[in-house]
């Protein structure tokens, strides 16, 4: 190819790891903040990557229910405000009637004067949730579940494999469902609902127990389950390993709870915990021995998606620092926006650029085009 | 390459496989046959590995692979060795793309990512299904899923391949093809292939060495001509040449055909005419039917007829609407336009108590009707639904297949069995016309024979039978009328005779040998002793 | 030479005692990060948000623990039924999600571990929510702890006596799918609570049943139960008499079928 013409850029799935990199570190920003134009902002950067990079799969369709999702929260949250609050001081919006509820409810009152500050308090807070919901969404939306779950760490092979085989059988299920109810239809039998549950459930089942025993046998004459070179001695170091990181998960837990610990015993140890125990799960890969076809690999738009999910969380912690006003603005007063909390969220449109164009039904058809053009250059060549 | 010594395996009370010995060579295409449950799967899951594993009972013996024993490995350590295809495919498949399916086996065996890449071409080109790389497993035909199956196992270069029944749930044609793929890989791989299969006439052309395997758990082991010459079981243009005394026996139709003239001047006055089964009252009469699923139609005009008291078989690759026509009479299945009358009622319009009065129906899946934990509870519970006398399921049962112990869970009957359980079950409710939908898959020609024998009694009783099936012998033995089915229309319908000799897909061996007039060997038989 | 084979009722997925060792410090860290509301004592500080470190924590934990259960590597009849059954919960789940209260999730599950064991029942309870919310789009913060409440949900009814069989049996899996459908009920709500409700300090008032930190903890749990009563006590018990009722009516004919894979499916060795 000459180098003046622009390579054109091939439409493919990125590695799942790389979505879900990018939506956490967004979603760890948003923790950071209760600040609502920040988070309209961190919203409008979410739905513009996922509306620009989403595939056509049936999972990225579930992006609208993740933001009605979104939605719900806030609109309970503020509701639970008024529902429940309880005369926040300040400028009273509403006065409604208090209702008082009997003792053992706590001796609650419902409704109440409603103030503008606590209205604006509860729906800070509930776009803080409904935004890592949000985020959490663009993720599924954004990466393939299916190979999600291939590229999972090799420690976690059979896990991953009874999943695969779960997602494999779904449809499967449905076809013997269908099945077994039309045969069903084809003899007389008890009525009711709970006793109907058990003429169609029963065969379902005794179907798909089948069919899983069939699957097993095709799984082990294939080489499923050869096993690995791992040592009794290794074997006791990964269990030793794995038990000592979440004994400090644990430490560092309580110690995080425990306001009266000593300062070792709250996040640094939760920290090391972690290290210890991803270690553990790390040598608990090492017995797996297989290898990947066609496996997705870290390339570097991957690495750029990642590394911007990663930069916005960390720039929005370091905001949520130094800037303690801008990202918890008081409810009185109008919130302030910052270079650097800026930053922080537009660091999220990293993937507009980075991101290969997506895979959907025109991009797929596209690619056949240029395969199509390839065959017909050979063929002119030969002759 | 690999050798069983002394092989037996059997559960407490009875023994399976008595004492077997068996030798399959490099490059050797062995044919394994036998009546059903006599446990040819059983000694394909020894050399596999299955068994005992997923089994149980108690093995002894040895299997050697080059000499050493891997008796004690599981089926997974022998993966790289030897290749084994179940015999329903599609359950067996892990992944869901025919690409990753064919990968899989290769990444069990961790094998670098190039080897894999490469050897996935490969084997999408030998089994010229190249063009369904990226297709979900589901979508495939019966036939190219038996293909990605093939190739699921070939990618890690097994030197011994071994099949079960691989062509048992496919039509004629993708039967042919599966075959013909099987034999280029004996051919051009130089592959060792062990191959169970009930339908004989198909296998025994291409096979190097037979192994028989009988009732009391024993092998005969020999050139196919020489198993079959005293076989129990045996493909009709064998029963034709052991009739005609053709020494060797005839494999192929082509060896049959070159020495019918010692036959000829017996047969000149063509088959004695056996008395027809008179055509009863009209049962079923459709016209025009047409029939979609979604957009998709299915049957485009079709016309029937049923009468009372007569066998109709219809025929038609897979997918050409024969279940929905079935289910289309049944009731289930609402038309988009055409008449339908079955007993005089439309189908579609009545509850679903009255559908069973009308037409009782036995769906592919026969094992689907079944909920219950006993055979007694099963039947109990067919004679309450259908208002009949306590024990007449039962009694039909008995009929059909004597000797089932009413204890007996319905799913750990036989095919034939179970089967013939979910038979007596629909007939409870005495309907006049009977739908069956493929019936004969899985049955050898023992538990065909008996079935052939419970449908003809059922004709005489005057109900009307509908069968659906692929099974071009077990037609020409029972079927009065034949209707053949192509992309939901009927390409030709008419007596059994005549429509059969039309196509010759359809006509049974002895008709390819011997001519239009004849259809099975008992009319050669009968022709012959009448002619002295 | 002879390879004699004999199939009896034991544990799909064995747990050791190393894995039980494991399992326990996980829950008990999963237990902490769920309860954190009535175990925390505040150091001093104007504002407290909730600990949304746990979200990202328990994910962790969890995958350790999985790891873990699987270490000695699972055999392929037994990767199949959780495979399946998983499948079949989660579409359980999914169709019984729109219909107010009638969560068929649990039946399943208890009546499986009660066939497969304790270890079987926990990887079976944590992989059917991930299936269900795979399938329904369901994958959200909360899914970790779902995932985790299940479990347990599916290692107590391994753990319920053997023994007991017959009417018996099916009265104590009833009164079992009571208990665990409040319990799974009551600890999602004590993970949703301090969020949806936010979390109270001096100076920084929230709802009359939000969560107050530093408080006593009866006064905690009596804002807490105000809120359960309040929000969920329909659904939960809803969800109780489902479970009863699936298993008291299809129970012992399940459990029939259970067992008949369970004796195909785990083969010992000797």
């Amino acid at each position: 190819m000459s180098a003046g013409v622009a390579r054109p850029r091939l439409a493919r799935e990125l590695h799942p790891g790389a979505w879900w990199a990018w939506a956490i570190g967004l979603a760890a920003a948003a923790t950071f903040t209760t600040n609502p134009l920040l988070l309209l902002l961190l919203g409008a950067v979410v739905c513009a990557v996922v509306m620009a990079c989403r595939g056509d799969g049936v999972w990225a369709r579930a992006f609208r229910f993740y933001l009605a999702l979104g939605v719900v929260i806030v609109i309970t949250r503020t509701l639970f405000r008024v529902v429940l609050g309880s005369g926040t001081a300040g400028h009273v919006l509403l006065d409604l009637p208090e209702i008082p509820l009997p003792d053992w409810a706590a001796g609650i009152s419902l409704l109440g004067p409603v103030t503008r500050e606590a209205l604006l308090a509860g729906l800070y807070d509930g776009m803080r949730l409904g935004m890592i919901v949000v985020a959490v969404g663009a993720a599924n939306a954004l990466a393939n579940p299916k190979r999600l779950m291939k590229s999972l760490p090799p420690a976690l092979y059979e896990i991953g494999t009874a999943l695969v085989v779960a997602v494999t059988v779904l449809p499967q299920l449905a076809d013997s469902a269908k099945r077994v109810r039309a045969a069903q239809e084809l003899r007389g039998g008890p009525p009711g609902r709970i006793r109907g549950l058990r003429r169609f459930l029963v065969p379902v089942l005794e179907d798909a127990f089948e069919r899983s025993l069939a699957l097993a046998a095709g799984m082990d004459t294939r080489g499923y389950g050869r096993p690995g070179a791992a040592p009794p001695a290794q074997r006791r170091l990964t269990g030793a390993v794995m038990l000592t990181g979440l004994l400090g998960v644990c430490a560092g837990v309580y110690g995080f709870l425990d306001g009266t610990s000593p300062w070792w015993l709250g996040m640094p140890m939760m920290g090391a915990g972690i290290a210890v125990a991803l270690a553990g799960f790390v040598l608990a890969g090492r017995r797996v021995v297989r290898s990947r076809y066609r496996a997705d690999r870290w390339r570097p738009p991957e690495v750029l998606i990642a590394l911007s999910g990663v930069a916005s969380g960390a720039v929005a912690w370091w905001v949520a620092q130094e800037q303690v006003q801008v990202a918890n603005p008081p409810v009185a007063e109008m919130p302030q926006v910052s270079l650097a909390a800026l930053v922080a969220c537009l660091l999220g449109l990293v993937p507009l650029l980075a991101a290969p164009p997506p895979l959907t039904r025109e991009s797929r058809e596209l690619e056949s085009v240029v395969e199509s053009d390839e065959d017909v250059a050979e063929e002119r060549l030969r002759s | 390459m690999i050798e069983l010594r002394e092989v037996r395996f059997g559960y407490d009370d009875r023994t399976i496989l008595g004492g077997i010995d068996l030798r399959i060579d490099e490059g050797e295409l062995m044919l394994l046959a036998g009546p059903t449950g006599v446990g040819k799967s059983t000694l394909l899951g020894v050399v596999a590995g299955l068994v005992p594993g997923y089994t149980g009972g108690v093995l002894r013996g040895d299997v050697l692979l080059d000499g050493v024993s891997v008796i004690e490995q599981p089926a997974r350590e022998r993966a790289h060795a030897i290749g084994y295809v179940g015999q329903n495919p599609a359950a067996w498949f892990v992944t869901d793309t025919v690409e990753e399916e064919l990968a899989y086996g290769m990444e069990q065996l961790g094998l670098p990512p190039e080897t894999m890449r490469r050897r996935v071409e490969e084997t999408l080109d030998l089994l010229g299904i190249a063009d369904l790389r990226h297709r979900d497993l589901r979508t495939l035909s019966g036939g190219q899923q038996q293909r990605v199956a093939i190739g699921a196992v070939l990618t890690m270069h097994p030197r011994l391949l071994v099949l079960d029944e691989p062509t048992s749930a496919l039509d004629p044609t993708a039967a042919e093809d599966v075959l013909a793929t099987i034999t280029r890989l004996v051919h051009d791989l130089g592959l060792s292939v062990l191959v169970a299969e009930h339908r004989l006439e198909r296998v025994v052309p291409f096979a190097d060495r037979m192994c028989l395997l009988r009732s009391d758990g024993t092998v005969l082991v020999d050139e196919p001509a020489a198993v079959l010459a005293d076989s129990p079981i045996a493909p009709p243009l064998v029963e034709l040449g052991r009739l005609a005394g053709w020494q060797p026996l005839p494999l192929s139709v082509r060896d049959a055909r070159r020495r019918t003239s010692s036959l000829r001047s017996a047969l000149d006055r063509g088959p004695a005419h056996s008395p027809e089964r008179v055509p009863g009252p009209t049962e079923v009469e459709a016209a025009e039917l047409v029939v979609a699923h979604g957009r998709r139609v299915v049957l485009r005009g079709v016309s029937l007829t049923l009468h009372a008291g007569r066998v109709t078989a219809l025929m038609g690759r897979n997918g050409s609407g024969k279940s929905t026509l079935l289910w289309t009479l049944q009731g289930r299945l609402a038309r988009t336009s055409g008449r339908l009358a079955v007993g005089g009622a439309d189908p579609h319009q009545l509850k679903r108590e009255q559908r069973r009065a009308h037409a009782g129906m036995v769906p592919q899946t026969a094992a689907d009707l079944l909920y219950l934990e006993t055979v007694a509870e099963e039947c109990a519970a067919a004679d309450q639904s259908a208002d009949a006398p306590a024990g007449r399921c039962a009694g039909l049962l008995a009929r059909m297949a004597p000797g089932i112990d009413p204890a007996t869970h319905p799913r750990d009957l036989s095919e034939g069995q179970r089967l013939a359980l979910v038979v007596a079950i629909v007939l409870t409710a005495r309907p006049p016309v009977l739908l069956l939908d493929e019936p004969t898959r899985g049955l050898d020609y023992a538990a065909k024979t008996a079935l052939a024998a419970v449908l003809a009694e059922l004709a005489e009783l005057g109900h009307a039978v509908l069968l659906a099936t692929h099974d071009v012998e077990f037609v020409a033995r029972v079927a009065d009328d034949v209707v053949v089915l192509a992309e939901g229309e009927v390409v030709s319908a008419g007596p059994v005779r005549r429509v059969v000799a039309e196509s010759p897909a359809f006509a049974p061996q002895v008709m390819k040998v011997l001519g239009p007039d004849w259809l099975r060997v008992d009319e050669v038989a009968s022709a012959l002793e009448a002619a002295g | 030479m002879s390879a004699q084979l004999r199939s009896r009722s034991v544990a799909a997925l064995p747990v050791g005692r190393r894995t039980a060792l494991v399992l326990g410090v996980a829950s008990l860290a999963g237990l902490m990060m769920l309860c954190w509301p009535l175990l925390l004592e505040p150091g001093e500080g104007s504002r407290l948000d909730p600990p949304f470190l746990f979200l990202l924590l328990l994910p962790l934990v969890l995958v350790v623990v999985l790891a873990e259960m699987s270490e000695g590597g699972m055999d392929a009849r037994v990767l199949a039924i959780l495979g399946v059954l998983a499948a079949i919960n989660g579409v359980l789940r999914g169709i019984s999600a729109g219909t107010a209260g009638l969560e068929l999730v649990f039946f399943l599950l208890i009546l499986s571990a009660r066939v497969f064991g304790a270890g079987f029942g926990f990887v079976l309870g944590a992989m059917s929510l991930f299936v269900s919310a795979l399938v329904t789009a369901g994958v959200g913060p909360w899914l970790p702890f779902q995932m985790l409440v299940a479990g347990w949900v599916g290692l107590g009814a391994g753990l319920l006596p053997k023994r007991v069989a017959g009417r018996a049996e099916i009265w104590m899996l009833c009164a079992y799918g009571v208990v665990s459908a409040f319990a799974y009920g009551i600890f999602m709500n004590l993970s949703g609570w301090p969020f949806l409700l936010g979390v109270e300090v001096p100076g920084h008032e929230q709802t009359q049943l939000s969560y107050v930190a530093g408080a006593p903890v009866l006064e905690n749990l009596h804002r807490f139960g105000a809120y359960v009563l309040l929000t969920s006590m329909g659904w939960d018990l809803g969800r109780a008499i489902t479970n009863a009722a699936a298993i008291a009516l299809l129970g012992p004919s399940i459990l029939v079928t259970l067992r008949r894979a369970s004796r195909r499916a785990v083969i010992v060795r000797r």
